[in-house]
Formats: C-alpha cells, sequence, structure tokens
C-alpha cells in the first residue's frame, strides 16, 4: 500500500469509490461509477432490478475484483490486499446476504456463534452471552435451538443480522434487508439499522427497492442505474428531484431512461409478419 | 452461463480442462491445509460424516462380497480339489482387488455424492460467500477438512471392509460348505503377505482412492453452477468421474505396486 | 452445543478405532506377520545349493514343517556355479547341529518354494555366519513326478505274449487295453478287467510281451496313474525269487490303485498335516 492510497481517506468517507469499471460476460455492469459512502450514516443504494447493486457491495468486500478503477474501505484499495490482510478488513464488516445464507449445519446459536469461534479464542460463557444479547437484539432469543430449516424467511433474515453484527463491525452491508418481512419485522429491523447506525455509530449500506422503508431510516441516498450513479442525496427530496431517472424509478414508469425491456431485435419481425419486416 | 463457452468444445478438450481444473483445485486444497488446522473440529465432524456414517454400507457389502466370492470359489476349485486354498484366494482378491476398488466405488456413491451436493447447495444459498464475508476461507474451512476425512476415511473402510470379508469368506467356506478351519486360516496366513499383499493392497490402494474421490466430489461442489440443476449435474459427475479415476488408477497402481 | 460436538467426536472416535482394529486384524490374523522374524532377535546362516528353482527372497525357513526364519539374499556363490543363499534364523531356536542338511521344498503342488532343514546328529552347532554344508537342491516338479510317478513311455508293438493273472481290491479307472510297465518301460497290456464273484475283488488278466520272460514270480503289481489326471496302468516291480513268471501264473503281491484325492491329499500337506491342523486351530 503506498502513501497515495493511505492519504486518500478523509474522516468523513469511509468508502470510496472511483471510476469502478467492470465487464462481466461481455456486459457492463458499472461504468466508471463514483460513489462517496458517509462514515456514520445509513446509505441507501437504489436502483432497478440487474444494476448490480448486490455486485458492488461485493466489490466493496473485495469478493469481486474491477476491472478499473478502486475500491478503498477505510483507506486501503481493496484490490491490492492480501488474503490475510482482507479477512482482516472483512472481520470488520457485517453483510446481511439477501437469502440470509444461513449455515444449514448449525442451529440458530451455533450460526451466530460461528464468526466468533472462528475468530476469538473467547470462554464459552462469554460466547453465549453475546450471542443470547444479539439474538434478544432480533427476537428471537427463543429460537436459538431451531435449525435454519426450521425458520421462516423473515426469522432467517434476523438471525443472518444477528450474526453479522455479533462483532460490532465498523460497517455493515444489507442487501435487500427488507424482502419478505411481515410488517412487524419489517419494523423490527429498521429500528434495529436504526439504534446500530445511531447508537454505536455502525456506517450502514442498503440496498434496497422500497423507498418508504428507505426513507425512514437513511440519511443518504444512491440511485444507480446503467452502471453509474444517476441521482444522490438526501432521501426526502431525491424523489423530487425532477431527473428522469428518478421519476422514472420513483414513480413506477415503464418508459423512460431506465430500461424496461430486455435489448431484443424488432418485435414484429421476430414474430414473422414479413410486411412489418421491410 | 456465457462464461462455460468453452464446454461447447468437443469432450476431449473439455475432459482436458476439467482435468487440469481438478489439479489446480488440488493445489489450493493442499495449500489450504495449514490454515484449516484450525478447524479439526470441523476435520472430525466431516470424519463421522464420510467415514462412521459409510460404516453400515461397507460392512454389508464386505460381508456379502466375502460370502459370494467364497462360494464362486468353492464351486471352481472342487473341480480341481483344491477348495482348501479358497480362503487364500478370496483373501488376496480382496485385499489386492476388490477390497480398495469395492470401497472406493460404493465410498464414491455415498460419501462422494453427499459432499458434492452438499458443497453445491452451500454455494447456491450463499453460505460459501457468507463464510468468506465472515473472514473464513471456505477452501480451508469447507473443502480441505472434506477431502481430509475422506482421505483418512477409505483406508479405514477398507481395512473393515476386508475383514467383513475375510469374516463371509470363512462363514460361507468353514460354516456352510465344510471346509476345514484350521486349512482355511494356514493356508491364509501362508500366501498372505503384508508388505505386498496389505500395505501396497489395501492401504495404499485405499489411500489413494480416497484421495482421488475426495478430491472429484469437492472439486465437482466447488465448481458446479449454484443452481438445483448444477448440483444434480455435478453429483451425477462425481459418481462417473470418480468410478472411472478409481478403475484406471487401480490399474496404474497395480502395474507399479505388483 | 457441545452435546452434539461430543456425540461426533464419540462416533468418529469409535469409527477410526474400528477401522485400526481391522487393519490389526488383517495383518495379524490373516497374514504370515505373525510368524514373521525380526531382523534383530535372528542370526544369518549361508548354504550354497546349485539350483534353487523359484525360491525367492523372504522365502520362509522351515524346521520339522515350522516357521523359524526367512530367507535373507540369494546371490551367485562368488566363482562358482551355485547359488549362495543366506537364512536368516530366529535366535530361539540356536542349536541346529553343523551337519544339517537344508533342503529346498516346494509348499504343495503349486506353491512357493521354502527352505527345510534336516536336524543332523554332530555336536557341533551352527554359529551364526556359519554355513550348512549340506544341501540338496530344488527339484523340478516335472523329475519330482516322473519319480512319483513312473515316467510315461511309448507302448511297444507286441508280438506274441503270455498271460498273468493278478488280484487287486481296487482297480480305480483301470481298463482292458491299459499298459503294463516295467521300470517304465510299456511290456504288455491289460487284457481284460473283472469283478471276481466269489473273491469280490478285481481280477485282471496281463498280457505281457513274450521277450521279458525273466520277470521273477515274486514281482510286485501296482495299478497307478501317470501324471496327475492321466490314465492308469499296471506297474510292476521285479522280485528276487530266481523263479520266472509264465503263461497262466498269478501274481501275489499287488498293489491297488490310489485314489487321486487320497494322492493329491498325502501330496499336498508334505507329509506333515499334523503341523498344519496345529497351526491352523492355534488361529482360532
Amino acid at each position: 500500500m503506498n502513501e497515495t492510497a493511505r492519504a486518500t481517506p478523509d474522516d468523513a468517507t469511509l468508502v470510496r469509490i472511483r471510476g469502478l469499471t467492470t465487464v462481466l460476460n461481455g456486459k457492463t455492469i458499472f461504468d466508471a461509477l463514483d460513489l462517496d459512502i458517509p462514515r456514520g450514516k445509513v446509505t441507501a443504494i437504489m436502483g432497478p432490478s440487474g444494476t448490480g447493486k448486490t455486485t458492488l457491495l461485493k466489490h466493496i468486500t473485495g469478493q469481486m475484483r474491477a476491472d478499473a478503477g478502486s475500491v478503498h474501505v477505510d483507506g486501503h484499495n481493496v484490490a491490492e490486499l492480501s488474503r490475510e490482510e482482507l479477512y482482516k478488513l472483512r472481520e470488520g464488516v457485517g453483510y446481511l446476504f439477501q437469502n440470509s445464507a444461513l449455515l444449514t449445519d448449525f442451529d440458530v446459536f451455533e450460526n451466530v456463534a460461528f464468526p466468533l469461534r472462528q475468530h476469538t479464542k473467547l470462554p464459552e460463557v462469554l460466547i453465549r452471552n453475546l450471542v443470547l444479547m444479539k439474538l434478544q437484539a432480533v427476537g428471537l432469543r427463543g429460537a436459538a435451538r431451531l435449525m435454519p430449516n426450521e425458520l421462516s424467511g423473515g426469522m432467517a433474515r434476523r438471525v443472518a443480522l444477528a450474526r453479522a453484527i455479533v462483532f460490532d463491525p465498523q460497517l455493515i452491508l444489507y442487501d435487500e434487508p427488507f424482502v419478505g418481512l411481515d410488517p412487524v419485522a419489517l419494523n423490527q429491523v429498521l429500528k434495529l439499522i436504526q439504534t446500530l447506525n445511531q447508537t454505536l455509530g455502525i456506517t450502514s449500506v442498503l440496498v434496497s427497492h422500497e423507498l418508504p422503508a428507505v426513507q425512514r431510516i437513511a440519511h443518504h441516498v444512491a440511485l444507480l442505474s446503467n452502471g453509474k450513479v444517476v441521482a444522490q442525496g438526501d432521501p426526502a427530496t431525491i424523489a423530487d428531484d425532477g431527473s428522469p431517472w428518478t421519476r422514472q424509478f420513483f414513480g413506477g414508469e415503464a418508459d423512460g431512461p431506465i430500461p424496461f425491456r430486455y435489448p431484443a431485435g424488432d418485435y414484429a419481425a421476430e414474430l414473422g409478419f414479413a410486411g412489418a419486416a421491410k | 452461463m456465457n462464461a462455460r463457452a468453452p464446454q461447447s468444445r468437443n469432450v476431449v478438450t473439455q475432459s482436458l480442462a476439467q482435468i487440469g481444473a481438478c489439479g489446480l483445485f488440488l493445489l489450493t486444497l493442499l495449500g489450504a491445509i495449514p490454515r484449516s488446522f484450525r478447524y479439526l473440529r470441523e476435520t472430525t465432524r466431516q470424519l463421522w460424516f464420510v467415514g462412521a456414517m459409510s460404516l453400515t454400507i461397507i460392512m454389508v457389502c464386505g460381508l456379502f462380497v466375502g460370502m459370494v466370492l467364497m462360494l464362486q470359489l468353492y464351486h471352481v476349485l472342487s473341480i480341481f480339489g483344491g477348495t482348501s486354498a479358497s480362503g487364500m484366494v478370496v483373501a488376496l482378491s480382496v485385499y489386492r482387488e476388490l477390497g480398495p476398488v469395492v470401497t472406493a466405488l460404493l465410498f464414491a456413491g455415498r460419501a462422494g455424492t453427499a459432499v458434492t451436493a452438499e458443497i453445491g447447495l452451500m454455494r447456491a444459498t450463499d453460505q460459501i460467500s457468507a463464510m468468506e464475508m465472515m473472514a473464513v476461507d471456505p477452501v480451508a474451512y469447507v473443502a480441505t477438512p472434506r477431502f481430509l476425512a475422506g482421505l483418512i476415511a477409505m483406508p479405514l473402510l477398507c481395512c473393515v471392509f476386508c475383514a467383513m470379508a475375510i469374516f463371509g469368506g470363512h462363514l460361507v467356506g468353514v460354516t456352510w460348505l465344510g471346509i476345514d478351519n484350521g486349512t482355511f486360516w494356514s493356508n491364509m496366513t501362508a500366501q498372505v503377505d503384508v508388505h505386498t499383499d496389505i500395505v501396497n493392497g489395501v492401504l495404499l490402494k485405499s489411500l489413494a482412492f480416497g484421495a482421488v474421490v475426495s478430491l472429484i466430489a469437492v472439486f465437482q461442489g466447488f465448481t458446479t453452477p449454484p443452481t438445483s440443476e448444477g448440483v444434480a449435474y455435478a453429483t451425477t459427475r462425481t459418481v462417473v468421474a470418480s468410478s472411472i479415476a478409481i478403475l484406471a488408477l487401480d490399474f496404474v497402481l497395480t502395474a507399479f505396486l505388483m | 452445543m457441545s452435546q452434539p460436538r461430543s456425540s461426533y467426536a464419540v462416533g468418529t472416535g469409535l469409527f477410526i478405532v474400528l477401522g485400526f482394529a481391522a487393519l490389526a486384524y488383517l495383518a495379524t490374523q490373516t497374514s504370515s506377520v505373525a510368524n514373521n522374524v525380526r531382523q534383530g532377535d535372528s542370526y544369518d546362516v549361508s548354504a550354497q545349493f546349485t539350483n534353487i528353482g523359484q525360491l525367492k527372497e523372504r522365502a520362509p525357513v522351515k524346521i520339522a514343517g515350522v516357521r523359524v526364519g526367512q530367507v535373507q539374499s540369494i546371490t551367485l556363490a562368488p566363482g562358482r556355479d551355485a547359488a549362495e543363499v543366506k537364512l536368516s534364523i530366529d535366535k530361539r531356536y540356536d542349536h541346529i547341529p553343523q551337519d544339517s542338511v537344508a533342503t529346498i521344498f516346494t509348499s504343495g503342488l503349486l506353491g512357493d518354494q521354502y527352505v527345510g532343514i534336516d536336524y543332523g546328529s554332530a555336536k557341533q552347532m551352527v554359529a551364526a555366519g556359519g554355513t550348512l554344508a549340506r544341501t540338496k537342491s530344488s527339484q523340478p516338479l516335472e523329475e519330482m513326478l516322473g519319480k512319483f510317478f513312473g515316467a510315461g513311455g511309448v507302448v511297444d508293438n507286441i508280438g506274441g505274449s503270455y498271460l498273468v493273472k493278478a488280484d487287486f481290491t481296487n482297480v480305480g479307472t483301470l481298463s482292458a487295453g491299459a499298459p503294463v510297465k516295467m521300470a517304465g518301460v510299456v511290456i504288455g497290456s491289460v487284457q481284460s478287467v473283472r469283478a471276481d464273484p466269489t473273491k469280490l475283488n478285481a481280477e485282471v488278466i496281463l498280457a505281457i510281451d513274450k521277450r521279458y520272460d525273466q520277470i521273477p514270480d515274486d514281482s510286485a503289481a501296482a495299478v497307478f496313474t501317470s501324471g496327475l489326471i492321466g490314465s492308469q496302468y499296471v506297474a510292476i516291480q521285479p522280485g528276487g525269487s530266481p523263479d520266472v513268471l509264465k503263461n497262466g501264473d498269478e501274481m501275489i503281491l499287488t498293489q491297488s490303485a490310489m485314489q487321486l484325492e487320497d494322492l493329491i491329499g498325502k501330496f499336498l500337506v508334505n507329509g506333515s498335516p499334523g503341523d498344519k491342523k496345529d497351526a491352523g486351530s492355534g488361529k482360532q
């Protein structure tokens, strides 16, 4: 790591993405994308399906490497880290997967305890207490002995959340945390994210489609489309900034700069109407 | 997936690419061994799944292989009046060939497929990514323990198989067909050599087969497309590839060890 | 959480113990390791053979059928047309007389070869590094079988012959036309085989070539088998009487056919069936 890389971070920005370009299977996912994620804030990344929101999170955690550009997390260029350094960095990052990704071999308790057991040599009593505290926070202390296949989707999400925060990370990435939650659980998760952010100052990055939920907790919203950040700003006002992107996305219109249809040839020609093909 | 476009090439190139990828994966696996020492408990757990849980099928099959072998040999050898040698022939054929090969084939069907399916599903449900995110190396935590467990379990299973086959042969030969008990054992002990038959035959072969089957199972699990269809194909490929590899390797090993 | 983990551990431990127990069983109960002589506890004796046949290194060395050691090395004796065989013998058996005979035997018909030592009567014992001067080399199977059964010969064209009667208690599969041999050479053929209704045995009429008219009348007739599974024939072993067999005489001394099973049985167990039995029952 050179000096310039060290020099780039400032106190306000935890994740700094510059000129990120990724081509996957011939399809450009990111096209010179720039994004700053402020430290200690809740940032929501929104955008239509398939714009690479999850892929962006994977770049932040170093699971994927960019073709060009850089991702700096807390001053470290993720792409330049060795395996050990990357793992060290990841210990301070929580990640909530879209489909929970609980380890099916272990019960709920062991799932939450897993990161602690792997990275610490804490006494059993301490692990037990820590895990029960996190499970209590997501309201599932009573489910500690259930196996993942006995949980509903929402419960599994909350267990995964408990696991993501068991290390009290400085950054938590939430990949679609609100999908499939009933209103009560949704509220609970929202509150939890908010509490974690406010009391512990944990930087949160949300990937979500749900504007009302995002508006309640996010400090900053970035709208992704066509591999670029097309709009960003305050969640209360971003829907009204008047750009065609935000108008289409938040208004739910089919026609606009965000393509609803996958690129295809001429419709009439494909259906075989010879006359239309001319 | 477009990235798999090379698959559309012919079977030979495809197989070569698979073998090459498998070899590279073996290097990754071996490289992860020092890191997986931290997960000794996981290795033990996998040893339970691939080893101890395969015991029943191995024992039952070993018993029947010994029994049927003795029955066949008895009828053939009785033509030449050599039935007293049948115990020895059962022992030699089981130690040198049938024990390691049949155990490995059963092991591929019982434990190999389970490992492939498990890892494939772990990938499909993001468990592998989750481990990476929790700063746990999935190769060291998932792949290497399963590989090592297979490596340790196979020779032990093979020993159990052989012992059961001898028992089955004794059951049929001595108890049922009336070969003299003393002749049965003395002919066997006179001809079975510890070095060529038990060390080279049972242990070395089964160790090699264990390594190959475990490697193929883990490799298929790790490289399959993370979909239900991909997992289904990967399990099939594990059995097919393992069976071919076992029999081919058996020939090579026999040629070298004999 | 420790409950399922410890049950895995116990189960896995049991599995490993079972596996090693099976290995120990295979190695000690079903193989020759139990009798294997360890290097440290043995002493070397050398012996020279003119022909070692199929003898291999690590082949057993036996005394009275009991394994006492193994063949350490086989080399060509320097400057001589003989094989030098080093025998590694267990220290416990250090009272082998110097004039003992080392012989290369074959276990069974097709079995491996081993070195058997027959005790001599000398007071002096052979010392470590010493030599067993008296040896008997490996005998090719053909030679052995030849001695055992008598060599086969070509049937002579029989001109005139005289008839001799012989009674056997069992002729096996002997049939009319079978050769009659003396010293392995065909001298005649079997004229007829029939059961005697009063003596309840087989009456065989032998037609012997007139040229062989000097056969003592106390010669013995025996029914033999040529080769292992060949046809049977009558062999005549000359006696010492001054009188000779004449047409119509009866041979008193006869030896009936041996059943092949008996034969192979005797052959396979090498004349020491008791040893095998003991070794076998010790295994149980």
